[in-house]
C-alpha cells in the first residue's frame, strides 16, 4: 500500500509548460469569471473551450481519470446544476426573473411553495455548469500532469518564502516514509487479528477502530521530527538564504500562455466594467427553442 | 513541551509543518474509502484529528502549513485536483487550535484535553465555513447549499473525529514525550 502519484511523465505541450505558468493561467481563468462576475454565454463558451483545450492537450487516459470524472460529474451536474435549475440562486438576480416563461411547475396544493422551473433558471443552470467546468478542467489535470517534486521550487519562484517552499518540498519527501510506516502498522495490526477492510459498526465505532493505525504512525512521526530538526540545525538551516537544486526557466510558450491568460482576465474586466457587457441574460434563440 | 512562542517560524515549525502535511495527506488518502453518506463529494477524514493535534502541539504556523499543504497533497494523491479554497480552509482548521499551544502544558490533563477539543471544533467551524462560503463564489452555489451541502456534513464528521481521536493522540503524546524527556 504505497501512495502512488497520479503524475506520469508525458511528452505533451501542457507538461512542457513551466509549473508557474499553469498556476497563473488557472488563476487568470478563475478571476476572469469571478471578479467581474461574467455570466454571458458569449464569454463563457470561449473560456470553456480554452480550458477544454488545455485538458485535452494534457492527454490523460480515460482509465486514469474515470473515477475523478465520475465525482466531478456528480458534483457539477447533480449538485451545482440541479441547485441552479431548482433554486436559481447562487448567481445573478436576473436568473430569478418573475416574468420568465414557466416550463414546469409542481406546487403543494393550496400553497405557493413547490418547484417552479423557468426558462431563465434553465439557462442559468446550463451557464453555471459551463462556468464551473471552465474553472475546474485545468485544475483537475494538475495532479496528473505536474511533477510533485517541482512544487517547492515552483512556489519559491512564485514568491513564497524559503521556509514555506521547503516545508512543501519536505512534506513530499516524507510522504513515502509515512506511507511505508502506515503499511508496516497495518501489517502488524493484521497479525493481531485487526481487519482494516472489514471495519464494522456505526460512524463512531469506525473512527474508534482506526485509532490503532493512526496513533502509532503519528507518534513515530513526531520522534522522526526531532531527529530531522537536529540534522537541519547542524547544517545551519535558516541562517542564510537557500539555493534550490531545480531551476525553472520560462520559455516563449510560457510567455504566450501567461499573456493569453492576462489578456482574457483584462478583457473580461474591461468589457464588464467599461462597457457593461458580460452580465446574465437569456438569449432569444434559447427562449424560442424551448417554447417552440 | 512547548517552549516556543506562538508565532515563531523556525526549523522546528518547518519540519513539523512538513510532517503534519505528509501525515494528513497520507492518512486522508488512506481513508478515502470511507465516504460521508449524502455528501458524495466530501471525504470522511479521521486525519483531521491529526491535523488539529499538530496545531495544538506545535502552534498555528504548523497547523496552517500542515492543513494547506496536507490537503493539497491528499487531493493530489487522490487525483481530485487543486482547490485553493479547501486547502486554505484546511489550513485555517489547523491554525485556529494552534493559538492555544502556549497554554497546553500537560497533554494528559482532562481540562486541557477538553480545551484542545473545544478549540479544535472552533478551528473546524472557521476553516470549513470559510471553504464552504467561498464555494459560493467559485461554484456559484447559494448559501443554503453551501451550508447544508458542504459545511454541516464536514462540521459533523470532523467534530466526531476530533472528539474521539484527539484525546487519544494527546495522551499518547504525553506518554511518549515523558519517555523521551523532550
Amino acid at each position: 500500500m504505497l501512495v502512488t502519484w497520479k503524475y506520469r511523465p508525458r511528452d505533451t505541450f501542457i507538461q512542457r509548460l513551466d509549473p508557474r505558468t499553469r498556476f497563473i493561467v488557472l488563476l487568470c481563468t478563475i478571476f476572469a469569471l469571478t471578479i467581474p462576475e461574467i455570466w454571458d454565454y458569449r464569454f463563457m463558451i470561449p473560456l470553456f473551450l480554452f480550458s477544454l483545450t488545455q485538458f485535452v492537450l494534457a492527454r490523460i487516459e480515460w482509465k486514469e481519470m474515470r473515477r475523478t470524472l465520475f465525482f466531478v460529474f456528480i458534483l457539477v451536474f447533480f449538485i451545482i446544476g440541479l441547485n441552479g435549475l431548482l433554486s436559481g440562486r447562487g448567481g445573478p438576480s436576473a436568473a430569478l426573473d418573475p416574468n420568465s416563461p414557466i416550463i414546469y411547475q409542481a406546487l403543494i396544493p393550496g400553497t405557493v411553495w413547490g418547484i417552479t422551473i423557468t426558462i431563465s433558471k434553465l439557462w442559468f443552470a446550463m451557464t453555471q455548469v459551463l462556468r464551473i467546468l471552465a474553472m475546474a478542467l485545468p485544475a483537475i489535470a494538475i495532479p496528473y500532469t505536474l511533477d510533485p517534486n517541482i512544487y517547492g521550487t515552483a512556489f519559491k519562484r512564485m514568491g513564497a518564502s524559503d521556509k514555506v517552499s521547503f516545508t512543501m518540498d519536505l512534506a513530499l519527501r516524507f510522504l513515502p516514509t509515512f506511507s511505508r510506516d502506515l503499511t508496516i502498522t497495518v501489517d502488524a495490526q493484521r497479525a493481531r487479528g485487526y481487519e482494516v477492510e472489514k471495519l464494522k459498526g456505526g460512524f463512531v465505532e469506525k473512527i474508534r477502530k482506526l485509532a490503532p493505525l493512526i496513533i502509532p504512525v503519528t507518534m513515530q512521526s513526531t520522534v522522526t521530527g526531532e531527529e530531522v530538526i537536529d540534522a537541519m540545525d547542524l547544517r545551519a538551516f535558516d541562517t542564510a538564504p537557500r539555493t534550490w537544486l531545480k531551476e525553472l526557466h520560462y520559455a516563449p510558450r510560457d510567455y504566450f500562455m501567461i499573456g493569453l491568460g492576462v489578456v482574457i482576465f483584462l478583457a473580461c474586466c474591461i468589457l464588464k466594467w467599461g462597457f457593461g457587457i458580460g452580465g446574465f441574460f437569456v438569449p432569444d434563440f434559447f427562449t424560442k427553442f424551448i417554447l417552440g | 513541551m512547548n517552549n516556543n512562542s506562538t508565532w515563531e517560524f523556525g526549523t522546528r515549525q518547518v519540519v513539523y509543518g512538513a510532517i503534519g502535511a505528509a501525515l494528513y495527506g497520507a492518512l486522508s488518502w488512506f481513508t478515502n474509502f470511507l465516504a460521508i453518506p449524502a455528501a458524495g463529494n466530501i471525504s470522511f477524514r479521521p486525519a483531521v484529528a491529526v491535523l488539529i493535534f499538530f496545531g495544538v502541539a506545535y502552534g498555528p504556523i504548523v497547523g496552517l502549513l500542515a492543513g494547506f499543504i496536507g490537503n493539497t497533497i491528499g487531493d493530489q494523491a487522490s487525483g481530485y485536483g487543486f482547490y485553493w479554497n479547501w486547502s486554505l480552509g484546511n489550513g485555517l482548521m489547523g491554525m485556529v487550535p494552534g493559538l492555544i499551544m502556549a497554554s497546553i502544558t500537560d497533554f494528559k490533563a482532562q481540562n486541557q484535553i477538553i480545551k484542545a477539543v473545544g478549540w479544535g471544533v472552533l478551528g473546524i467551524i472557521v476553516g470549513m465555513l470559510f471553504a464552504s462560503l467561498t464555494e459560493m463564489f467559485t461554484s456559484g452555489i447559494d448559501m443554503a447549499t453551501a451550508i447544508t451541502g458542504y459545511f454541516v456534513p464536514t462540521l459533523i464528521s470532523n467534530t466526531v473525529n476530533v472528539a474521539i481521536l484527539l484525546p487519544i493522540l494527546m495522551i499518547a503524546f504525553a506518554g511518549m514525550a515523558a519517555r523521551r524527556g523532550r
